[in-house]
This record gives structure tokens, C-alpha cells and sequence, in this order.
């Protein structure tokens, strides 16, 4: 499917663009912003491999949830919010690109060991695999304990939050 | 192409018009307007009160409300795929998704009767 | 019109003690809620605290008739695994919590900290503990790993006055989350090579298929590994454990110590021992070089402390080294010297930081070895006690702590893991001599210098501290004097499947 690969680059170019400019930016709310862009580039790859649930979980979870993180995180510290190519240059670049160069090896060397020289074809049936209900049958059959335990777990989060963010 | 696809082409086209008009909109706006850069203008916007002072840029109580945000964010998430199971799933799935709710509304109770949602 | 699709079949008893903490848990959220702060919260609060507790435990005690005279019960699709395994652990877990709860009381009053918040998170870390202990899904172990370890990156840094408890919140924190970041790229890697996340489910694909290529799912192992080596405080991934002990108030360092050791350790035994028995071969040396280093680090870094609480959580380390012995063997031999290992421990350290919270005053920041000095002389049974738990970690006969060392070295020995046996008994030698010297500092009359008198305030120990005390010290000298017992309930923990 021609179309396909053609999606894939589109994205791939412009995720591996904004992925440059999240490093290259020299105003930090820009490299945040920079960095939605990439990850809805994730998103819309999820939608390509037909991993529909995965693709909107990536949306609200990283492109709502994580980036606000981020933004909040920002404002909490003395981050600078202007352009400023001193404050946020810390001179790491060579071990940044070490780490980098790292991950990318391992990366490589695991999508080649597992999936190397495999076809995924598509079929009706790997789309229904990914379509939200599917997803819904199995979290409440299989996985209801897990569920249920993720509340508890946000519970706990809130309160923690609120008491140590508490003023008295 | 498969039908899957086409779904979310038309989603891509739509995405790609809203996209266009944005960009077209603020491009129109960056002609036009005149560019006098102070750094004032980069102060934190704070409802009119003056953020300059303390550690932060903002009040930390701010970061309540973020938290509270991904909370029900991360609940919108599991509503998702039990809402286009709701008739399959039935009553058992309405329980499950009570409980998950009840929980997640008690914080938010917590959070209430803590006083962090009040402002000053 | 969709068919209704099939719902698990929930074995409610099963799950029972998890969901007693936990709703003992929100019912102290909306307690807060509702009563906010009135004279009455407090005591409330903790009557609900402790019944939470007793509960749980009277189901684990329900759950130990059913399982002993039938057989494991599976449910929830496969993702609880009850056994007397997790039970075993889990009666560890109540009783270390039940044990944080009781010396809270006295504890939070003196420090004048915000109680039903501090329960609650104390609560529904327990609660995720105790899922933990009878986990058998990747998933559950990594959700379980999350509720246990969220509320006590709060409770580490619950006493905001202290620098050094925001210091250690903070470092736990980073330290933890990464770490349970590097344990969920272990369960996404061991996924995606045997295709399921069900411990049973892993172990039968494994015994049923051969791997072409290994590489992903040995790195998923090792993820795995230093994921929970890092909730056990195994070195090299040990550097949080001092300065968190140390910052973090003491009821919850006695808490972090005994519980999330215990906790940490039923999901190292159970995903090794249940998912990847027939890769012993590869994690075993692995396991061994973990047990060496801690050994060694833990007994050898505790010299050189000056603070108590420091020391004590070197030695914690040094004590996982022990049951990492345990673990090494793979054996049941081992395994069931490491639950009686975990449990005369849990216990030991409990006491020992319950020795800690009494003896200091108001601020919990003195805990230097100057600090104790002549503490048996002005008080008798606190010093005395302290001196009673030292001693039982360093493992003098009569005590838990020798039954319990006893146990891992005889295991070592029938595994002809002489190595680790020796590399045990020579850091026992070396531990004994810092655990002497807090005992001797303790009857060591102290100069008379003003400020250096720091202990004299709490003359009295509260009713609810001195019941932890004495329960601790009663169980360690038990375990000691009679431990047919003990180790006969260990043995009888030890089958996985």
C-alpha cells in the first residue's frame, strides 16, 4: 500500500523536524510546543499501524496530560520564558548526544532482533484488534482488577498532591 | 485503500484545513501587526496580580488544578471503551465504572473541602 | 444489539484484605472531608485505620484455612493468585503496617502532622502491597508497585518543617519513578517476546515454545530485575535508601524498611520463581552478583556512619543481601529461608525504628550516635531494647535473627553456593561490630554537656508505642527460642505452584 508509506514519511519528516526543534529551540515554551507536535506525529503513526485506541490514549494523555506537565513545570520553576540562549544552554551536548546515539543502537538493535524481515499484513481483523471496543471488552473481562486499581491509584495521587502542595 | 483508512483521511483532511486557516490567520495577524519585543511581555500572566517574587514564576497551589486535570483526563481515557461497550457490558460494567468514578470523585471532594479550589 | 459479553468470576474472599485497606483508606479521605478538623477526626480516624488492618487480617486468617486445606485459589481472570506464599507476606505486611499505625499515634501528636492524610496514604500503600503478594500478572505487579510507592514518596516528605524529609521525598521520588519506569519497559519487553503478561501464562509459553532469539526477553528479565532490586534497596541500586531512611519521619522509615521489603520481595520471588524458572541459568548469576554487593556495600558502608538511622539502613541493606542469598538458590530450601528471613526481619527493623521514634523529642532530626549515648542508663528498657534488636540483627543466638541467618546459610550450603556463604558469615562478622557499637554507645554514660542531652524530654512512652515495642521484641525472642514453628509455616509457604 503505496499510500501508506507515503503517510509514514510525511509524518516521520516533519516528527524528525519538530523532534530537531525541541532541542533547537531557544525558547522553552516553543521546544514544549514543538514537542506536541511530535507526539500527535506519534499519534497519527498509531493510526497508521491501525492502532486506533493507542493513537487516542496518545492524544489525551501525552499531547493533553503530559505537555500540560510540562507547562505547568515550566511556570512552577525560574525557568526563562523569553528567548535566551544562555540560560538554557548547560554546555551537555556532547553527553546528550552520547545518550542519544545510545538509545538509537538499542532501538535499532531491538525493532531489527524482534520484528526484522516480518510483513504485519493488514486485515479487517487487525483493525477490529485496535478499535476501542475491543480494547473496552478486554479491560472489563480480563483486566478489571488492574482497572479498579487505577482509581485507588489517582486517589492516592491527589491527596499526596494536596498535601504537599498544602499552604498551612 | 481500506475503509479504515478513508475514515481518517477525511480526519487528516480536516486536521490539515484547520491547520491551514490557523496559520493563515496568524500570518495575516504577524503582517499586520507592528513587533516591539519588552521583556515585560514575558511575565507570567497571573489574572492582573504581580507574579515577581517568591521561587516560582506562579503559585504552586496552580499545580492542584494541573493534577486535577490529568486526573480526569487519565478517567476519560477509561470511559472511552467502556462507553462504546455500554449495552454489552451492561450492569456489571456499570458497577466497575461507578466504583472507578465514586473513588475519583471523593478526591475530588477532598480536594473541595481542603480549600484548594478556593481562590486568594 | 451486541451478546453480553462474559464477566470474570471474582473470588470476592481472595481480594478481600486488598479492598479492606483500601476502603479503610477513602473512608479516612472523606472522613477529612466531611469532619475537616474537629477534636473528634483523630481518633476516629485511627479507629478506622486499625480496624482496616484487623480486617484484612482476619480474611488473610480466613484465606490461610481455605488454601491450606484446599488448594491455591485463582481468580479475577487470572490476575490474583492466592497461596500461602502470598499469604505468608501478606500476614508480614499487616503486621508491619498494623505495627506503623500504632506508632503513629503518639508519633503524629508529637509532631503535630496532619493525621488522616498520613493514615490514609499509609493505608493505601499497604493495600497495594498487599496486591503485590498475590499478583500474578506483569500488570497487576507493575499497578501494585505503583500504589505501594506514590503514597510513600508523600510520606517520606510528610514532616515539610524538616529539610532532610523534603530531601528525601524528593530523592525517593526521582529515583522511584525511574525505576518504575525501567520495571515497565521489563513487562513491555517480556510481552513482546512471550506474548502475555499472566505469570503462569509467561512460564507455559516458555515451557512450550523455544525462543529463536533471546536477547528480548533476557533484556526484559534484567529490567525486571533492577526494577525491584531497586523497591528491595539491593546495591547497586541502593543509593536512595540512607539519605530516604534518614529524612523520612520514623514510623515511616520503620514502614519503608519492613513492609516495602517484604512486598518487593514476594513480586522478586514470585515473577522469577513462577514466570522464568527455566531461565535460572541466566538470572541467577545475575541474583548472585546482586547478593554480593550488598553484602558487602551494606555492612561495610554502615562503619562509617555516624547517625543511627543511616546505619540501620545500611544494615537493611546488608539484610537484603541475606535474603538475596535465599533467593540466589532457587530452590525451595531457599525460598523458604527467605520468608522466615523477611518476616524475623520485618520484625527486627520495625522494633529497632520503633526504639528510634520513642527515644527522640519533638523534631525527630537527632539521631546521631551521640544522641544515644547513655541512653540504657537513663532509660533502662527504651536503651535496653534497642540494645535487644541490634543484637538480634547482628544474629546472637536466642534470637530471630540467628535462626533466620542460620536458615539462608544452611540453604546456601545445600546449594553448594559456597561462596556466598562465606562472603554472609564474613559480613555477619562485620555488621556485629557496628551493631556492638550502637550497643555499647547506648551504655555509655555521656558527658554532661548542655546541649548534648537531647533525650531527656519524652520520660514516658505512650500505651500504643510500648505494645509495638514489646509485640517486636516478643516475636523476635520467639522465632528464637521456638522455631519449629516458624519455619514450618515458611516451608509450608514455599510452593509457588
Amino acid at each position: 500500500m503505496w499510500e501508506q508509506q507515503v503517510a509514514f514519511w510525511v509524518l516521520a519528516v516533519a516528527m524528525a523536524a519538530a523532534a530537531i526543534g525541541v532541542v533547537r529551540s531557544r525558547n522553552i515554551v516553543h521546544a514544549a510546543l514543538f514537542l506536541v507536535v511530535v507526539l500527535a506525529g506519534a499519534a497519527a503513526q498509531y493510526i497508521l499501524l491501525a492502532a486506533e485506541f493507542v493513537a487516542w490514549v496518545q492524544v489525551l494523555i501525552y499531547i493533553g496530560a503530559v505537555v500540560v506537565l510540562f507547562l505547568f513545570g515550566i511556570m512552577l520553576t525560574r525557568a526563562p520564558m523569553h528567548d535566551d540562549a544562555g540560560a538554557l544552554d548547560n554546555d551537555q551536548r556532547w553527553g546528550g548526544l552520547v545518550v542519544a546515539l545510545f538509545v538509537l543502537g538499542v532501538l535499532i538493535a531491538l525493532l531489527v532482533n524482534a520484528f526484522g524481515g516480518k510483513k504485519i499484513h493488514f486485515s479487517n481483523a487487525l483493525v477490529s484488534l485496535g478499535r476501542t471496543s475491543h480494547v473496552g471488552t478486554d479491560i472489563f473481562r480480563v483486566f478489571v482488577v488492574p482497572f479498579e486499581v487505577v482509581s485507588m491509584l489517582l486517589l492516592a495521587a491527589l491527596v499526596g498532591a494536596v498535601v504537599l502542595a498544602r499552604k498551612d | 485503500m481500506t475503509e479504515f483508512y478513508r475514515q481518517y483521511l477525511s480526519v487528516a483532511v480536516l486536521i490539515g484545513a484547520a491547520a491551514l486557516m490557523f496559520g493563515a490567520m496568524l500570518g495575516a495577524g504577524r503582517l499586520l501587526r507592528p513587533n516591539r519585543p519588552q521583556p515585560e511581555k514575558f511575565i507570567t500572566y497571573e489574572a492582573g496580580s504581580d507574579p515577581v517574587g517568591g521561587w516560582g514564576q506562579s503559585n504552586v497551589r496552580y499545580y492542584v488544578y494541573a493534577l486535577l486535570f490529568v486526573m480526569f483526563d487519565v478517567e476519560a481515557v477509561f470511559i472511552f471503551p467502556w462507553a462504546v461497550n455500554l449495552k454489552s457490558l451492561g450492569v456489571y460494567g456499570l458497577i466497575e465504572m461507578a466504583v472507578f468514578i465514586i473513588v475519583l470523585t471523593l478526591g475530588l471532594v477532598y480536594a473541595w473541602r481542603k480549600g484548594v479550589l478556593r481562590w486568594a | 444489539m451486541t451478546p453480553p459479553i462474559s464477566t470474570p468470576s471474582i473470588n470476592w474472599l481472595a481480594i478481600s484484605p486488598e479492598i479492606a485497606l483500601a476502603a479503610a483508606g477513602v473512608v479516612m479521605v472523606m472522613l477529612r472531608s466531611v469532619l475537616r478538623r474537629r477534636p473528634i477526626t483523630m481518633p476516629l480516624c485511627v479507629v478506622v485505620a486499625i480496624s482496616g488492618v484487623v480486617a484484612a487480617g482476619a480474611v488473610e486468617y480466613r484465606l490461610w484455612q481455605v488454601v491450606d486445606h484446599h488448594r491455591a485459589i485463582s481468580t479475577v481472570a487470572g490476575m490474583v493468585r492466592v497461596d500461602l506464599f502470598g499469604i505468608f507476606l501478606g500476614v508480614v505486611v499487616l503486621g508491619a503496617t498494623l505495627m506503623t499505625l500504632l506508632l503513629s499515634v503518639a508519633y503524629l501528636r508529637r509532631e503535630g502532622l496532619d493525621a488522616p492524610e498520613y493514615l490514609a496514604l499509609v493505608l493505601l500503600s499497604a493495600a497495594g502491597m498487599l496486591a503485590m503478594t498475590t499478583a500474578n500478572d506483569l500488570i497487576v505487579v507493575f499497578l501494585a508497585l505503583e500504589v505501594l510507592s506514590i503514597p510513600l514518596y508523600v510520606l517520606a516528605a510528610f514532616d515539610r518543617r524538616r529539610l532532610s524529609s523534603q530531601e528525601a521525598g524528593i530523592k525517593y521520588f526521582v529515583l522511584g519513578a525511574f525505576s518504575s519506569a525501567i520495571f515497565l519497559y521489563g513487562v513491555a519487553l517480556t510481552y513482546g517476546a512471550t506474548g502475555t503478561t499472566s505469570l503462569t501464562g509467561i512460564a507455559s509459553f516458555l515451557a512450550h515454545n523455544t525462543l529463536l532469539d533471546q536477547g528480548t526477553l533476557l533484556a526484559g528479565i534484567a529490567f525486571l530485575l533492577v526494577g525491584l532490586g531497586f523497591k528491595v534497596a539491593a546495591v547497586p541500586f541502593h543509593m536512595w535508601t540512607p539519605d530516604v531512611y534518614q529524612g523520612a519521619p520514623t514510623p515511616i522509615t520503620a514502614f519503608m524498611s519492613a513492609a516495602t521489603k517484604a512486598a518487593g520481595f514476594a513480586a522478586l520471588l514470585r515473577v522469577f520463581g513462577v514466570a522464568f524458572p527455566l531461565y535460572r541459568a541466566d538470572w541467577r548469576p545475575a541474583v548472585f552478583a546482586l547478593a554480593v554487593l550488598s553484602l558487602v556495600v551494606g555492612s561495610v558502608a554502615a562503619v562509617v556512619q555516624t547517625d543511627v538511622k543511616r546505619m540501620l539502613a545500611y544494615s537493611s541493606i546488608a539484610h537484603a543481601g541475606y535474603i538475596l542469598i535465599g533467593f540466589q538458590t532457587a530452590t525451595s530450601r531457599g525460598r523458604e529461608a527467605a520468608l522466615l528471613y523477611l518476616f524475623v526481619y520485618s520484625f527486627m527493623t520495625v522494633g529497632a525504628f520503633a526504639v528510634l521514634t520513642v527515644a527522640t523529642r519533638r523534631g525527630d532530626d537527632r539521631h546521631s550516635l551521640d544522641d544515644y549515648r547513655g541512653l540504657a542508663l537513663e532509660r533502662p528498657i527504651v536503651g535496653g531494647l534497642l540494645i535487644f534488636f541490634v543484637l538480634a540483627q547482628a544474629g546472637i543466638p536466642f534470637t530471630g535473627g540467628f535462626i533466620a541467618k542460620l536458615e539462608v546459610f544452611s540453604a546456601a550450603a545445600q546449594a553448594h553456593q559456597y561462596v556466598l556463604l562465606v562472603i554472609g558469615v564474613l559480613a555477619a562478622v562485620v555488621t556485629a561490630y557496628f551493631y556492638l557499637r550502637i550497643a555499647y554507645t547506648v551504655l555509655t554514660p555521656g558527658e554532661e554537656t548542655s546541649s548534648a542531652k537531647p533525650l531527656e524530654t519524652p520520660r514516658r512512652v505512650d500505651v500504643w508505642s510500648g505494645l509495638v515495642l514489646v509485640a517486636c521484641a516478643a516475636l523476635v525472642l520467639v522465632v528464637g527460642v521456638v522455631p519449629g514453628v516458624f519455619v514450618h509455616w515458611a516451608r509450608d509457604a514455599t510452593f509457588l505452584l
